[in-house]
């Protein structure tokens, strides 16, 4: 499969993950700031934003039409969409490509629904191994915290549709804790460079800036 | 990895499936089947291929503008099969019905493989399929396809595979993609156990063969 291969295009791939209210978006971010203050061709994208399908999986999640196997292959769709038209173009001119969630954020939700583990690293066996794979970790209850200072949990990221507890607030606890346990699982597997996500915004972004610069020497592009 | 089509399903009700190109016959052929079982007092339920009410709209919308890739096209219609497969499908059959599919997972199997995406990863993709407990196909040589599809439907973008730059020329397009469709489904053939029917036959001749092996089928006790 593809996604254990490294792959021999000009460009670099940096990706972030984590669960909802860990602050990767934030971080990503300001390293696109930073990366196109000094110069360099960034592109950036982000999961479910396909203008080929993200509307259709927005209208059923808001009906809670998709089933755990549904649910996966509709992100799967976007996903494939836009690597194909996004991501491998812009690494083939040699772009830093910046990507907010990757294949492994479905490793983690889709099997914390109960998807198969295998089932669904198949399904995305043709991604590009990133060059960059940030895992920025954070309890559950930080997570809670920041995404719902203002708004209850919404339907699909607190699990409500495994019936884990009538309240959203416990079953997002419940649900984003088998997340979390799935991306500790990757690390190992898939070289997860995990990053406390409960310090200082800037603590974390010296940390990233270091790496990614570690990174992109070693590919041969001095900054 | 985890694969079904080593067993039979274990539901009450009854999965047949028709495969076969675009052109074969495959409609009418269900329909007929569909109208006997009625008459035999048999309950039976019909679901086509990307008729999801999930999806197939969005699916309609994509090929119109022609901007699938290989992996994003399979994987679209993965997803309207699935919604079938866990609205209409299981439920159905669970309930004791005869369930007719005008085409099943081995569509994927051929068109997905023609456009390149690895035979071993779209058949791990449908693994959680129900393997039917039988499967027609409706057999057609490429020329007797290609006057039938030009005298209905027409010559169709995707049909034509033109999509993966077989040809600029329509006719030709047409003729080799279908042409590898059709090598596709003779080696699932025997991958699968599927009863080959003639598709040149007679529309009565077919229907009343399939007739015969859906017979057997409910005399062995097949519907529990």
């Amino acid at each position: 499969m593809r996604l254990n291969q490294n792959h021999d295009l000009p460009g670099t791939l940096i990706v972030v993950e984590g669960i909802d209210g860990s602050g990767k978006s934030t971080q990503l971010a300001i390293l696109r700031d930073w990366l196109q203050n000094i110069g360099q061709d960034v592109i950036f994208t982000e999961w479910n934003s396909s203008k080929l399908i993200s509307q259709t999986t927005k209208r059923a999640k808001k009906k809670n039409m998709l089933s755990p196997r549904t649910f996966s292959l509709l992100h799967a769709v976007d996903f494939a969409d836009r690597l194909e038209q996004v991501i491998v173009p812009a690494l083939k001119a040699g772009f830093i490509v910046l990507s907010d969630r990757y294949a492994f954020t479905a490793f983690a939700r889709d099997v914390a629904r109960g998807v198969q583990p295998e089932w669904v690293r198949n399904t995305y066996g043709f991604a590009i191994k990133p060059d960059l794979s940030m895992y920025f970790s954070v309890p559950v209850e930080v997570s809670l915290e920041r995404i719902c200072s203002n708004r209850q949990p919404k339907f699909y990221e607190s699990g409500m549709d495994l019936n884990l507890n009538p309240d959203p607030y416990e079953s997002y606890k419940i649900f984003q804790n088998r997340v979390i346990e799935e991306y500790d699982k990757m690390v190992d597997e898939y070289n997860l460079i995990k990053i406390d996500a409960t310090n200082t915004v800037h603590e974390q972004q010296v940390i990233f800036r270091d790496i990614v610069r570690k990174k992109l020497e070693e590919k041969g592009c001095s900054i | 990895m985890t694969n079904n089509y080593t067993k039979k399903h274990e539901y009450p009700g009854l999965l047949i499936v028709i495969e076969g190109t675009d052109g074969s016959g495959k409609s009418t052929q269900i329909n007929k089947l569909k109208d006997w079982l009625a008459v035999e007092s048999y309950g039976a339920m019909v679901s086509e291929w990307k008729t999801s009410a999930l999806i197939s709209g969005a699916i309609d919308q994509a090929k119109e503008k022609n901007l699938l890739n290989a992996n994003t096209f399979s994987l679209l219609y993965a997803s309207d099969f699935t919604d079938r497969l866990e609205k209409n499908i299981i439920p159905a059959l669970k309930a004791g019905l005869i369930v007719l599919m005008d085409r099943y997972t081995y569509t994927a199997y051929a068109r997905d493989v023609v456009r390149g995406v690895k035979p071993g990863w779209v058949r791990n993709l449908y693994n959680f399929a129900p393997t039917p407990d039988i499967v027609f196909y409706l057999d057609m040589p490429v020329k007797a396809l290609m006057k039938r599809i030009i005298a209905t439907t027409g010559l169709d973008y995707y049909e034509s595979g033109r999509d993966i730059g077989l040809s600029t020329d329509f006719y030709k397009s047409f003729k080799i993609y279908q042409a590898r469709i059709l090598e596709e489904y003779s080696k699932m053939a025997h991958e699968f156990n599927f009863i080959t029917i003639d598709g040149n036959l007679t529309i009565n001749t077919i229907h009343n063969q399939i007739k015969e092996r859906v017979k057997e089928l409910i005399n062995s006790g097949a519907i529990k």
